[in-house]
Order: C-alpha cells, then structure tokens, then sequence
C-alpha cells in the first residue's frame, strides 16, 4: 500500500514537469506580455519600459527563461514574483483566506450533489420511464446544460430586480455580507454565509448533478436485473429492503470512484462561477493574473490546478480500490 | 447596571482614543475648501456633517499599497486618497490649485518654482510633515533608478533632463529646471511619502538593504498599520476580492469653511467586483451608493430612479480621452510591399475621404445611446486647452473646429478623383493601378468599439471600398501597432488636461506616432511645425500663448487626419439621493472615481 502511493506520487512529477512546460509555451506564445498595456499609454517612455523588460527578464531567450524558473524551484524552492503586486506568487494567488474557501466551496458542493444526486438516481431508476422519470432527467440535464456563469448571472438579476432583495437589505453575490468577513464567528455570520451560499450551491451543483443521476439510474437499473436481485425477490423480500439493502449498495460504487474526479472538475470549474458571484477564491487570483499576463502566477496557478487533478485522480484510484476488492494496488 | 457602567466607560475610552488623535485645533495652515461661498465653483455645494459610510464599487484588487511603483489604477485609486502631493486639479474647474504646498512662486527667467509648505501638518501616525519628506520622495523614490517607477517619466524635461528639488528650510522648497516647461508644474503634483517610514528601504539611503528593496515595500502583505499618508484617508481594512476600507486620516489638512475637518464620512468601502454588470446590479440593490454608469445602463437605470431614490446626472459634457481609427501610413513599409496602398493612405486626400465616411450621428445614437458627441481634437474636451475653447478655459463653441461632415457623395468624390475606382467592373473600388484595394479594421473585442468599426465598414461598403472588420485580440491589436504591421486599426487613447500630456502620441518621434513612425527619420514640414508648437506652448508660463500654439497645434493635427478621431462618450453619474455634494460630479471628479478628490466633499444628508 505505502509503496503504491509513493510509486504514484513520484510519477505525479514528470506529469508536472510536462505540464509546465507546455503551459510556459503556451503562455510565451500568447501575444504581448505584462508590459503590453504599459506600451499604450501615452506617459510612459520607452527607457522606462526597457528597464523593466530587463528586470522582468522578459528580454531572455525562451528556453533561458524556462531553465531559470525551474532551477529556482528545485534548488531554492522559489517559485518566483509575481509581477504585478511584487509578492512572491503563493501570497499572490492564496492572499487572504482564499485556498480555505476554495476547498470550503468545494467539498460542500460536492456534498450538497450527492446529497440530491443519489435520492433522485434512485427514485428515477425505480419509477423508470414514468412522467415523473421523465421530469428529474429533464431538470438534470438543464443543470448541466445551461452554462454555470449564465446561471449565476440569470439568478443574481432575478434576486435582485424580480425579488428586489435589497428592499429587505439582502446582498447578492460575495460569500457574505461586506462587515462579516473580518467579525468573529456567530449565527448571525453562518445565516448570513448560507443565504450568499445557496446560489453558489446551486449554480455549481446542478452542473455536476444531471452526471451523477443519470451514472446512478444507470447502475441501479442494470443491478436491478441481475440474478441476485431476482433471487432476492423470489425469496419474498419487500421491494425496499431489496433496493435500498441489496441493489444500491452495488449501485453505488462508481460514484465512490468518481468522487475523487469531480473535486478538481469543481475547483477548475468554479473560476468563472467565482468571478460572476464575487466569491473569494484561488481562481479569482489566477483569473486576474491571466488577464495581465503575469506569468509566474499563472505557471503557478496551473500547477496549482493540475496538482488538483492529480491528486483527485490518485484519490479516486484508492476509493476504487477500497470499495472493489477485485483491484489490487500491485 | 453594573454592565451599563463597564458600556460607558468603555464608550468614553473609545471616543477619547478616537477623539484624542488629530488636531486640537484647526491648524493655521489648514487647506480651505469654500464650499458654499458664493463667486467660487464650490457655491451650489452644501456644508455636510461627518460620519457615515460611503461605499462604491471598483473593478479589480488593489495589487499593492505603494503609490510610486504602482502601474495600475486599480492601487492609485486608493494610493491617491492616502497621500496628496504640493499640487492638485481643483477639483470642479480642473485648474492647478495648492494642496500640501501653501502656494508657489515662478522666478522671473521661469526657471525656478518655490513652494511653500503648510506648516504644523503631521502625517497620519502624527509625526510633522517637512521639506524633507518632499525631498526624500522627489529625490530618493522618484529619481532614483532603483525605483520602478513610472512617475520618474512625468519629470522629464524636454532637454532630457530633471528638475533639481533643494531645500531652502523645513517648509521651502525650490525646482530649479533648466528650460521653461509648464507642464512640470502639473507633475509636480506627485504624492508625497513619508521619509521617516519608508526611507530603511531605500538602498541608497540605508546600504544594508540590497536595491530595489523600495518595490518591494508597502506590497499587500504589510500590515495596514504600517501605512502612512497626508491624505484624507488611510487604507484600515482589506479582505482580498472582497473589499477595501479607508478610515478618515484624523491629521488630514483639508476644512471646510465652518471649521470641520474633511472628510465628512468616517469610512469609505470600496466592494471589488469583477465586472460591471454586478457592479450595476449592487448599485440596484442598494449596495453601493454611486456609480459611474455605461451608456447602455440609462435605459435600465432612468425608470427605476423615482422608486429606488437615485438621481442620473446626464450631462453632454464630453469626458476624457479620444477615439479614432488609423489608416497606417507605413504599411508594409519594413516588408518592401503594399507601395501603392502606402501611397494612398499617406495622401491625405484619400484620409479626408475616410472622414468624410464617418457617421458620427449613427454611432451616437446606436453606440452610445445618444450620450455622446463628435470629436476633432486630439486634446480632450474638458481640457481648459481645448480648441473648441475660443479662450483658455472659455466655453466650448466650437469655433475653431476643423471639421468633416459625414458626407459619402462627397467622399466618393474625393476616391474617383484619386483615381481609386472600380477598375474591373467586380463592385469594389481599387487602387490606381487597377490593383485590388482591400482594407482590414481591427480592433479588440469591446462592444463599444466593434459598434463603431461595423458602423465604419458598412459606410465604406456603401461607397465601394472592400472593407472587412477583424476582432483581434488586444495584445495583438497593440503589437499591430506598434510593429508597424496594421492596416487600419480602431482603438482610443486616454487623455488629460496638459496638451503635452499627448507629446509621445503626436511628437514626430513620439513612440505612440503610430501612424506614421518613419515620421521621425523624414518629418515633414507640417511634422516639424507640430513638434515646435508643443514645444512652444509647453516652454510659457502665460496660458493665453499656450492656448494659441495649442490651438494651432489642435488643427494641424486634426487636419492631417493621422489618427481620425470619431465620437465620444459624454460623462453620466448615478447616486442615492442621500449622498450630500454629489451633484457636482463631472469627468473632473466623481465621488467614487479613480482620481478621488470629490469623495472628500460629499456627505450623508441622512445624518
């Protein structure tokens, strides 16, 4: 066991490796640079702009300027400066509580979508193609199909000029209201968070949901008509006991699995969600790092996000191999 | 009751904690706004109470707290309302007027400018301001080359040289330039920082620090309590994409005429959105109590005013900046190829054809609902300098605009004369030769931009060019530019009130001449006339001479037609009812706006 998860997670650097240096190409290859904007304003001299093309080292060949950025990571563990707030790049892109709300988004999606997604997988495998059926599936697909930052955007007005919360002194986007984020904890603060997080919640989690449903109709369906579940049946047991007891148990394995992929898929995916409803997050940084092409931040956040993906992928490797003893780790 | 007792006695520790800072009295030296005095541009304004919360809305974290090496206005807005430097733009007129410094005398041969400073001033941790703390932010930060900075350009005389700042005693100091240049004197509005806090970090005053330690000083990682400044505000709070608090400055220098201290409100929030469709949403809601409104947001915004208790300030004062399109006069200069289109774009009869072409009614209307005007100058509108102007800081008439009426007829005219005909009978006009002449607009994907550029590519169809309009990426659009390697490009440029402000667009040399670089190695006699005009105009402190070589310089420019200017926005402002002054906001000032100046005069009249 110990062996197979050092043996995975040294495989996980090539990985990085490549992915670093596909994502330096592709930045170096995107046109212009930091300096791009500076070059259009009008104040600005062109000494003044030399000088920090020499300082940024923007003037290095492609390679020199790879080889540099990877040697300070090994040997000095420095993943370099961002630009544009003179910060090194983890304060830049973890400023303030950024990564905890990041994970905190995350994990509770993903809870709130298994929470839904496993009840309806079952209640729609059951009530196979009746109107009801028909009714969840439709819901879950346009979850999945209306783009997430469309939804937000759509939800936001609706809260705002249809409800006119602001009448009753709600606010709408952020995570909570402005004066909360610095004051202590209290009930006030957590009604206040959940009232900001339902919308979050809901924008993120119906994307992933219709996924889920559909995975858990469709196992359950297939379980349904094996032989085990026939002869269960035949021995008189009520149809509950043999869903719930003896079919879903089955049923549910694939979903264990695909939890591991589904957090990097909320993390990635949130960027856009965040930047619609203001939420504090990783992707905030790393978005406004793309948008000036502040390239240290932006390697850093890419590893930061293929590092998700990686480790959601080991993660779901060992749930697979826990719930199937079939899979062994060697 | 015992509890009650504890309440108060806290209440009065705090109230002497806060009330215990500042000045005892209104300091001799207090800068004076005259709100409320009659023959000022301040009498319509009210006198306010303090206290209170103002929040607005801004696009963007601040990515720093140090205002000289700040490159983006998204830290100047709040760097600007934490320090103030020895002059300002008045905030309604735009003129210079005194901030830190009492007043200022120019010595006869105009070489010399001697300020003197308000006396018994402190900065916001209560240490005196002096002369010292101008000369360690003219000389230690701005002139220093380890500083990177970009206010270091603003300096530059023409001579290539920078004024000598010297102290005569603890609240005199003297620029002693080496040409007469005007402008200096706006730039000598840089904000002035504090030696005592910052000048450990500076590796020519303290060698133990490696250099360039500066541009790593007062970054978002320093604690808040270690910011100091002279201005009305001081940075109190920051929650990364959330939001940024500013608390009053109990030493800032600023009354009004009764003796209150400004600012009226106690704190100002600034809510870090991402975009401007929330920011107009949180502005709905009653998040935020100003905003600074797209022209596509009247629509939604006017019927909703009388319910929700917001005012729309529309005005047909055009704001800053210019927005043109560029026929580029060096295409395929570097290649050897295009030789006859680069004939045709370099005459300027082909030029005045194109704008004749513009129809800047449509783009008003359609673009920019109405709320905007044409443009001709390459100086902005609300700049006292403008040649619409028939005296400096006179009306606007328009007396001496050079102007082209949206004319196709005459513009095709113009194009048979030339020779650009439809030579092969397939529907598009073509060069002389009988060559095909094919034109690309590119600019980057902002709706107001592609608005104008369809608008400009159905009137050049119409008439027979074979125009197509390209959406490119903006990194793309500007190497274009400044590459040489455009056709016809579509993009605005900001503006201010210094008509030599724009020398590095228009100067024949400038590195923004991006019509025509090859300018600088054979100007022409028109080039070389507007070189000596910005000269001229910037070299004399008396500004009805400025305004004639300016205005001269205005329709040269705009009759050469390099870049030819199209529309622009005119300036609109929405706030709740309740915010005092805010009336008064114009493209000068706003409340909430990066330059910051009219916040401090604004009030709760809820209070």
């Amino acid at each position: 066991m110990l062996t197979y998860i050092i043996r995975r997670t040294l495989y996980m650097l090539p990985l990085l490796l490549i992915v670093s240096l596909i994502s330096f190409t592709l930045i170096k290859i995107m046109p212009g640079d930091f300096l791009t904007l500076a070059r259009m304003d009008p104040q600005i001299t062109e000494e003044t702009l030399q000088s920090q093309i020499e300082r940024f080292g923007l003037d290095r060949p492609f390679m020199v300027q790879y080889w540099l950025w990877l040697k300070n990571i090994v040997t000095r563990g420095d993943f370099g400066f961002s630009f544009d707030t003179k910060m090194p790049v983890y304060r830049t892109l973890f400023l303030g509580n950024r990564l905890p709300w990041t994970v905190f988004i995350a994990l509770s999606t993903l809870f709130l979508q298994y929470l839904f997604a496993i009840p309806i997988g079952i209640y729609s495998a059951t009530h196979q193609y009746k109107p009801s059926d028909h009714i969840v599936t439709f819901l879950g697909f346009l979850g999945l199909s209306i783009p997430n930052f469309f939804f937000a955007l759509v939800l936001l007005w609706m809260l705002v000029v249809i409800f006119r919360v602001g009448d009753y002194g709600l606010t709408v986007g952020n995570a909570m209201d402005m004066h909360f984020y610095g004051a202590p904890l209290s009930w006030a603060k957590i009604v206040n968070i959940l009232w900001h997080m339902w919308p979050v919640w809901l924008v993120l989690g119906t994307s992933g949901m219709a996924v889920l449903i559909r995975l858990m109709r469709g196992n359950l369906l297939d379980t349904l008509s094996l032989p085990y579940v026939q002869t269960a049946r035949a021995k008189g047991l009520r149809e509950r006991v043999v869903v719930y007891k003896h079919a879903v148990r089955n049923a549910v394995n694939p979903l264990v699995t695909i939890l591991g992929l589904q957090l990097p898929t909320l993390v990635s995916g949130s960027v856009i969600v965040a930047i619609v409803l203001n939420l504090p997050t990783v992707g905030r940084s790393y978005f406004a790092a793309l948008q000036r092409q502040d390239e240290n931040v932006i390697m850093a956040g890419l590893l930061f996000f293929s590092l998700f993906l990686l480790i959601g992928n080991l993660f779901s490797d060992f749930l697979l191999a826990w719930v199937d003893p079939r899979i062994r780790y060697d | 009751m015992k509890n009650a007792l504890i309440l108060a006695g806290l209440l009065v520790l705090t109230s002497l904690a806060v009330f215990g800072q500042g000045y005892p009295t209104q300091p001799a030296d207090a800068l004076i706004f005259p709100i409320g005095e009659a023959g000022t541009v301040y009498e319509d304004m009210q006198l306010g109470v303090r206290g209170g919360t103002i929040t607005v809305a801004n696009i963007e974290d601040p990515k720093g707290w140090n205002n000289h090496t700040a490159h983006e206005t998204s830290t100047t807005h709040f760097t600007n309302r934490m320090h103030r430097g020895l002059v300002n733009l008045d905030h309604i007129s735009g003129a210079i007027v005194p901030d830190f410094a009492k007043g200022w005398e120019i010595s006869d041969d105009g070489l010399v400018i001697t300020f003197s400073l308000r006396e018994g001033i402190k900065w916001s941790d209560g240490e005196p301001i002096t002369a010292d703390d101008v000369l360690f932010t003219y000389n230690d930060v701005i002139l220093n080359e380890d500083v990177d900075t970009n206010a270091r350009d603003s300096q530059l005389l023409p001579d290539g040289t920078y004024p000598l700042c010297e102290k005569v005693d603890d609240y005199t100091v003297t620029f002693t330039m080496s040409v007469i240049y005007r402008p200096a004197l706006n730039a000598l509005s840089f904000n002035i920082m504090p030696k005592h806090k910052l000048a450990d970090s500076v590796h020519k005053l303290n060698p133990a620090v490696p250099a360039g330690t500066f541009n790593e000083t007062w970054t978002l990682d320093t604690p808040l309590s270690e910011l100091v400044g002279n201005g009305p505000w001081i940075v109190s709070d920051y929650q990364p994409n959330v939001s940024v608090t500013m608390t009053r400055n109990p030493y800032y220098y600023g009354y009004d005429p009764s003796g209150t201290q400004l600012p009226y409100y106690d704190t100002y929030v600034s809510a870090i959105v991402t975009n401007q469709d929330v920011s107009m949403l949180k502005f709905r809601n009653g998040e935020t109590d100003v905003y600074l409104l797209r022209p596509e947001d009247i629509a939604i915004l006017l019927p909703e005013g009388a319910s929700k208790g917001f005012q729309i300030l529309i005005t047909d004062q055009p704001g800053y900046g210019t927005t043109w399109f560029m026929p580029n006069q060096d295409i395929g200069l570097a290649e050897g190829t295009d030789n006859e289109k680069r004939e045709l774009y370099r005459n300027v009869k082909f030029r005045e054809a194109l704008a004749h072409t513009i129809d800047k009614e449509t783009m008003i209307q359609n673009v920019l609902n109405g709320l905007g005007g044409p443009q001709w100058s390459p100086v902005s509108v609300p700049s006292p300098f403008y040649a619409g102007r028939d005296f400096y800081g006179g009306p606007i008439t328009e007396n001496n605009a050079i102007t082209f009426e949206y004319d196709p007829a005459k513009a095709a005219g113009i194009l048979d004369e030339l020779g650009v005909i439809d030579a092969d009978g397939d529907g598009w006009r073509d060069l002389p030769s009988g060559d095909p002449l094919t034109i690309e607009i590119n600019s980057n994907d902002n709706t107001v931009r592609i608005g104008y550029c369809l608008i400009l590519q159905d009137d050049w169809r119409a008439i027979g060019l074979n125009a197509t309009f390209q959406v490119v990426d903006f990194n793309t659009l500007v190497n274009r530019l400044f590459g040489a390697s455009g056709d016809v490009i579509q993009l605005g440029l900001t503006g201010g009130d210094e008509p030599n402000s724009g020398a590095n667009v228009y100067r024949s040399c400038g590195s923004l001449h991006a019509y025509r670089y090859s300018a600088c190695d054979e100007p022409d006699e028109i080039d070389a006339r507007i070189d000596e005009l910005l000269a001229l105009g910037a070299g004399t402190f008396d500004l009805d001479e400025a305004f004639d070589y300016y205005t001269e310089y205005q329709q040269l420019i705009s009759a050469q037609l390099g870049y030819i200017n199209m529309v622009v926005r005119s300036f609109q402002y929405a706030y709740y009812d309740y915010v005092g002054n805010a009336f008064k906001s114009s493209p000068i000032s706003t409340p909430g706006g990066n330059n910051g100046l009219l916040m401090e005069l604004c009030f709760d009249n809820r209070l």
